[in-house]
Formats: structure tokens, C-alpha cells, sequence
């Protein structure tokens, strides 16, 4: 009888997720076009007293390669910056359980991790992090990593609609993304985080005498403000290493419901806005479509086995949500846990890999849809050969280099998984943690590159995998994993920005035929291109008969 | 591009950045919401007597049958949930039940009053453990005050 009530509880979820996307992707529309509005009173002199302390010109029109190295350069000192408190945090303020420094090859894996927003994990915050880097380290970057993926986005959309003079100016971009868009929702979800329980103190850990009779050290700290930003921005990194089964990250079903619509609201909100951009509001809605299609055949995997609350779960969470989240958290890059993975039979695990494998459906923010444009432009080449007809898209025709660079985007993400993998397999590396096992370690080790390569975060290995070997290849998959795409995509963009319209003579892409024809050629090259992985994993798992991995 | 702005302005642009986001927000929300809900804030604390003796969202080990028991710190993926599942409180009632007298329809009684559905009106049922035992510890003080490290 209850199972029947997960169905309108969903609809109702989702329905609120997508009335708020639209309304987002309204106000988004307004700030990256410059619209006039009457927040400007308030922003307009925040955002030009940054422009002239950092000496930017935020009118100045960027090529693709400019926007890419502002990125990449932004990206760089904010990591060193990053990496640097937390090399040092034992001689920083704000340390009141004085935490010694961390080591370097955890700080460089930790710092490259929240600058790419992958958000990898290879310690625990609560026993490893000061207050000043859980703050100034890790949720700068959790938000200046959210903030990039919304700028790439939006200047890709510029170039791809061909309605715009140029793909825009970083900083320009940037600095709104932050001053009116990050910052006030970020802002208003840790309040109601705080209200419902999480707490938000720069006071030291509390020390109680329990009921009991014994003594009890619980870790507290500025833990709202990071895990409204760390799901609003598709971050994932958690405060402490339980990540959101922590109660303090998560403590009702109201904090869990709330949790995944934020994972959910930006990643839903972009395809609206590239409708907007585009001026064509159906272009948008159906690549939604084909993203929440991948995102619930991701689903019918991992409830295809009726989940049984066990060891690794909450209680006041339960089976249903902890699956639910894993699924939702894997297919928008967050990353978040709320079960540990273990818990899970290998189908919640092959469809948490197929999210991360997918990137588009709906994946991370910003990038979630750059990923779906890269597929747009694979699905009507496609389509073109079979029809013998030029590929077009949104009016312009698809170029031979178009179909090269995206193809290039598309294969990077199996050869970043695959190199590392076979390296960690044939130097003992895997082995070394425990991890050399086919099907399970393969798994387990398969799982850490794909979450590296797709900027997810979540992992099975954890502080387990916090050696030299492990720290240094995440790290280089992380930063290729991020900044491949983004460079080749911008290109494209602006190669298309100039390139003249005509009518559609083709197929039509704004049509339900064409989301069908992206979901089937997603489906199709995944699978292609990730299938022995699967099965040396686990699918081979399954076979077995394993409960879990 | 020039130099400025190919290098200097990005670098500046990151330590504005982290000085917004990274120390003005957190602080900003702990100064607002700390000032609106001290109590979430500071970590739902319990104080008997003045004592700080744990949160009503982390678990505590109690080390007497007269109370009700967290699953063991490796059961949850956090080794702390103060919740269990209805049918393992339930499946205490009889231990609790002869150390302290209380008839175990009346904890049954107690136990469902406190449980919450995991999807707010449906799902399965949880108990929070530490206020199940606050529950018990404040209505029946004369069977539980001397099994407190501080009297009640």
C-alpha cells in the first residue's frame, strides 16, 4: 500500500523542482544579459566596486580561448590559495582543535578536488579540517567552482544560439554568478538548514558528560553554510566524513528531501535558460527531457531489486531515500552520500556509475548541459548520415571540426578512467589498499576514477585511498576531467557564434522525435564506449550473486 | 590580453572571492542564524542541570538495560544516528521492561508515540533513541534518577 504513495510523493518533489527551475532560469536569463531590474540599486555597486579592485574591464567581449584561460588561471591561484591554508592551518586562526597542517599530497588531491568540483574526499573534515579551511578553503571553492560551471555554460549557450554579439567576459560573468546568484540562495537555504537543524557555530567542539556517565566529544562547527552550497553548487564534500548521513548534515527527511532539491535546482534550471538564450523555449524542454530520461532509466536500475534497509543506512533516512540520493547525487555530479556504498546491491552501484559515465543527465552544474550540447551535436551527425542531409543545429550547420572537437570531449572521459585504472591494477597500487580484487576492488577502484574523471566526488575508497599514488592520479584525472571539456566546448561555442542561420530544413531538434534520438544515441555511446567496465565490475558482481559490493 | 589582467586580475579576483564566500558568508550565517535559532546553531544540546550531557542528534552510549540502546557505532554509515528502526526499539521493550517495571504495553505506548515515518506520513518508522530515553528519564524520575551520571 505505501510503496503506491512514492509515486505522487515524487510528483509532487518534482513538480516543485521544476516550477522553480523555470522561475530560476527566468531571473538567470536577466542577470547574464544585463537586463535591467530593480535588484541592480542594490548589486550594481557591489559588483562594480569588484571589478575596480580586481582592475577588470566587464564589458570587454572574450574569445573562447580568453574565457578558457581566465577560467583555467582563476582556477589555479584559487587552488593554491586553497591548498595553501591547508598546508599551513595548524599556524591559522580559527583551529580550536588544533589540527596539525595537512600532508602535501592531501592538500594538493584536496585542493584540486574542490577546485574542478569533484569534491573527492581522501580524509575526514571532522578530525582533519580547521574551522578556517572547512570555511575559507573549502567553501570558497564550493562556491567559485559552481560559479565557473554556470559562467562556461552561459557563454556556451552565447555562442551556440548565435543571438549574441560575443560569448561574453568572464568576470562579468562571474562576479554576478556570485554577488546575485550563488550567494543569495546559498544564503537563504542555510538558514532554513539551520532552522532545521544543522548547526552553524565558530565555537570549538562540544564536550558532554552523557547520561550514561561517560564523556562524549561531538564535532560541531560552520557546517549549514557548507552544505547548502555543496549541494546547491553540485559540490558534494561534506563537513564530515560520514558526508549527509552525518545527523548533523542530515538529520530529519525534512533536511533530505530539502538536500536533494537543491542537488537538482540549478542542473534543472540550465536547460530552461539555454531555451531562453536560444529563443526558442521548446530547444530547451527537450533536452530536459532527454536529461530526466537517462535520469530515470538510472533510476529503474537501482530500484529494480526492491532495497532492504541495512548495516551502512540511517534509520530516520531509511532504504528508499538512501537509494534515491545516491542515484540523484551520482547523476548531478554532487557526490553527496547518505548510505555508505557498500550498503547497496551492485545495480544501485552500476547505475550511480552510469550517471557518472552519462555527465548529462542531468549532471553537474554548468556542465551538466555543455556535456548534453557536446551529445546534441554527436545525435545530429548521426541523424545526418542516416538522412544523408548537412547536420544542423539551432540553424547552423554542424561543421566536420564541430563533430572532431566533440568527439575528442567524448572519448577523453573513458581514457581518463581506463590509463589510471589499468596503472593501478598493474603497479599494485589497488592492491596495496585492499582493493585488488576482481569483481569488488575493480569496482571499487573503477568507481574512484569515474568519480574523479566526471568531477563527482563520491567515493567507496575514502581515507583509505590517501596515499601518494592515489592522491597524485585523482588529481591529474580531476583537473583533465574538468578542463578538457570546458576548453574544447568554448570553442566550438565560439566557432559557432558568427555562423549563419537559416530555417531548419532538417530534422527539427525542438521536437519530442529529437530528445528520443539524443536519449538512444547517449544510451548507445555509453554503453559502447564503458560496457567491459561494467562487466569486470559490477556486472560481474550481480552474476555472482554478491548481496553487495 | 595584458598581463594585468591575465594574471593579476584573476589572482585578486580569487582572494576577493574567498574573502566573500569563504569567511563573510559562513560567518554572516552563523551571526543570522545562530542569532534566530541558537538552539539548531549550537547543535541541539541537551543540558540536565546545567550540564551539557550530549545532542538530541548524536548517539550516546547508555550502559544500563533500564534504558533503550543505539544500534552499534558500525551498523549506520555515520557510527553516530541517534535514530533505530521502530521494529528494533520494539524489540527492547522486553529488556527495558524488567529492569524497570514499566509494563510493556505502557512502552509500547511510549516507543509508537515517538516514532516518526521516514517520508514524512508513510515509509518505515524510526525512533530517535536519546529522546526516547530523555522521554523516559523525565516522566518516571523515580526509576531513573540514579541510573543518570546527574541526578534529574
Amino acid at each position: 500500500m505505501s510503496a503506491l504513495l512514492y509515486i505522487p510523493f515524487l510528483a509532487l518533489i518534482f513538480a516543485i523542482v521544476i516550477a522553480s527551475a523555470w522561475l530560476l532560469s527566468r531571473y538567470l536569463f536577466d542577470v547574464y544579459t544585463g537586463k535591467k531590474g530593480r535588484l541592480d540599486k542594490l548589486f550594481d555597486p557591489i559588483d562594480n566596486f569588484i571589478y575596480r579592485i580586481i582592475n577588470a574591464d566587464p564589458l570587454r567581449q572574450m574569445s573562447g580561448w580568453d574565457y578558457f584561460f581566465s577560467v583555467l588561471v582563476f582556477s589555479a591561484f584559487s587552488a593554491a590559495l586553497c591548498f595553501a591554508i591547508l598546508l599551513f592551518q595548524g599556524y591559522l586562526p580559527l583551529n580550536p582543535q588544533h589540527f596539525t597542517g595537512l600532508s602535501w599530497s592531501l592538500a594538493l588531491n584536496t585542493a584540486i578536488s574542490f577546485v574542478t568540483n569533484t569534491n573527492l574526499q581522501h580524509y575526514a573534515g571532522e578530525t582533519t579540517l580547521s574551522y578556517l579551511s572547512q570555511a575559507a578553503a573549502i567553501q570558497f571553492l564550493q562556491f567559485s567552482s559552481a560559479a565557473i560551471g554556470l559562467c562556461v555554460a552561459v557563454a556556451v549557450f552565447r555562442g551556440f544560439s548565435g543571438k549574441f554579439k560575443g560569448i561574453g567576459n568572464f568576470y562579468y560573468d562571474y562576479v554576478r554568478t556570485i554577488t546575485r546568484v550563488m550567494l543569495p540562495i546559498a544564503a537563504i537555504a542555510a538558514i532554513v538548514l539551520v532552522a532545521a537543524g544543522l548547526p552553524q557555530t565558530f565555537s570549538g567542539y562540544i564536550t558532554a558528560n552523557t547520561i550514561g556517565g561517560g564523556s562524549q566529544t561531538i564535532a560541531i562547527g560552520p557546517i549549514a553554510s557548507l552544505v547548502s552550497i555543496m549541494q546547491l553548487g553540485t559540490n558534494g564534500g561534506g563537513y564530515f566524513g560520514a558526508n549527509s548521513a552525518s545527523p548533523f548534515q542530515n538529520p530529519s527527511p525534512f533536511t533530505n528531501w530539502f538536500e536533494v532539491y537543491l542537488m537538482v535546482l540549478f542542473v534543472t534550471a540550465m536547460p530552461f535558460l539555454f531555451g531562453r538564450m536560444a529563443q526558442n523555449s521548446r530547444e530547451g524542454h527537450m533536452l530536459l527531457i532527454a536529461m530526466y530520461a537517462i535520469y530515470a532509466i538510472n533510476m529503474a536500475v537501482a530500484f529494480y531489486n526492491v532495497m532492504q534497509f541495512g548495516p551502512g543506512m540511517e534509520a530516520s533516512i531509511g532504504a528508499f531515500s538512501s537509494t534515491f540520493w545516491t542515484v540523484t547525487s551520482t547523476s548531478t555530479m554532487t557526490g553527496s552520500l547518505n548510505a555508505s556504498l557498500a550498503s547497496f546491491n551492485p545495480l544501485v552501484i552500476l547505475a550511480a556509475l552510469m550517471g557518472m559515465f552519462v555527465q548529462a543527465a542531468p549532471g553537474g552544474i554548468g556542465v551538466g548541459i555543455v556535456y548534453m550540447l557536446m551529445y546534441a551535436i554527436l545525435a545530429v551527425f548521426i541523424v545526418g548520415l542516416m538522412a544523408g542531409r548537412t547536420p544542423e543545429y539551432l540553424g547552423a550547420k554542424i561543421l566536420p571540426s564541430d563533430i572532431k572537437r566533440a568527439v575528442i570531449v567524448f572519448v577523453s572521459h573513458p581514457i581518463i578512467i581506463l590509463i589510471p585504472l589499468a596503472i593501478a591494477f598493474s603497479t599494485g597500487a589497488a592492491g596495496a589498499i585492499g582493493s585488488g580484487s576482481i569483481p569488488n576492488g575493480f569496482t571499487r577502484v573503477l568507481y574512484e576514477f569515474t568519480s574523479a574523471a566526471a568531477n563527482n566526488g563520491s567515493d567507496f575508497l575514502g581515507t583509505a585511498a590517501n596515499t601518494a599514488f592515489f592522491n597524485i592520479s585523482t588529481g591529474v584525472v580531476m583537473l583533465l576531467g574538468r578542463f578538457i571539456a570546458m576548453a574544447i566546448m568554448l570553442i566550438i561555442a565560439e566557432s559557432m557564434l558568427k555562423r549563419p542561420r537559416a530555417a531548419e530544413i532538417g530534422m527539427r531538434t525542438d521536437s519530442l522525435l529529437f530528445a528520443g534520438i539524443l536519449v538512444v544515441s547517449i544510451m548507445i555511446l555509453v554503453v559502447l564506449a564503458f560496457l567491459p567496465f561494467m562487466v569486470l565490475g559490477p556486472i560481474l558482481s550481480l552474476l555472482q550473486g554478491y548481496g553487495a559490493i | 590580453m595584458k598581463t594585468m589582467e591575465l594574471v593579476k586580475t584573476p589572482l585578486l579576483l580569487a582572494i576577493v572571492s574567498m574573502l566573500i564566500c569563504g569567511i563573510a558568508y559562513p560567518i554572516a550565517i552563523a551571526l543570522i542564524a545562530g542569532g534566530a535559532f541558537p538552539f539548531q546553531a549550537n547543535g541541539e544540546q541537551i543540558t540536565i542541570n546545567g550540564t551539557v550531557v550530549g545532542s538530541h542528534l548524536m548517539a550516546q552510549s547508555f550502559n544500563s538495560s533500564v534504558f533503550f540502546h543505539p544500534e552499534p557505532a558500525n551498523f549506520s554509515a555515520s557510527g553516530v544516528d541517534p535514530t533505530i528502526t521502530l521494529a528494533y526499539a520494539e524489540s527492547q521493550i522486553p529488556a527495558v521492561s524488567n529492569a524497570t517495571g514499566l509494563s510493556s504495553s505502557l512502552l509500547v505506548g511510549i516507543v509508537n508515540n515517538q516514532s516518526r515515518y521516514t517520508m514524512f506520513f508513510f515509509g518505515t518508522k524510526y525512533v530517535n533513541v536519546v529522546n526516547l530515553n530523555l522521554y523516559l528519564i523525565n516522566n518516571y524520575p523515580a526509576i531513573y534518577s540514579k541510573f543518570t551520571g546527574h541526578s534529574a
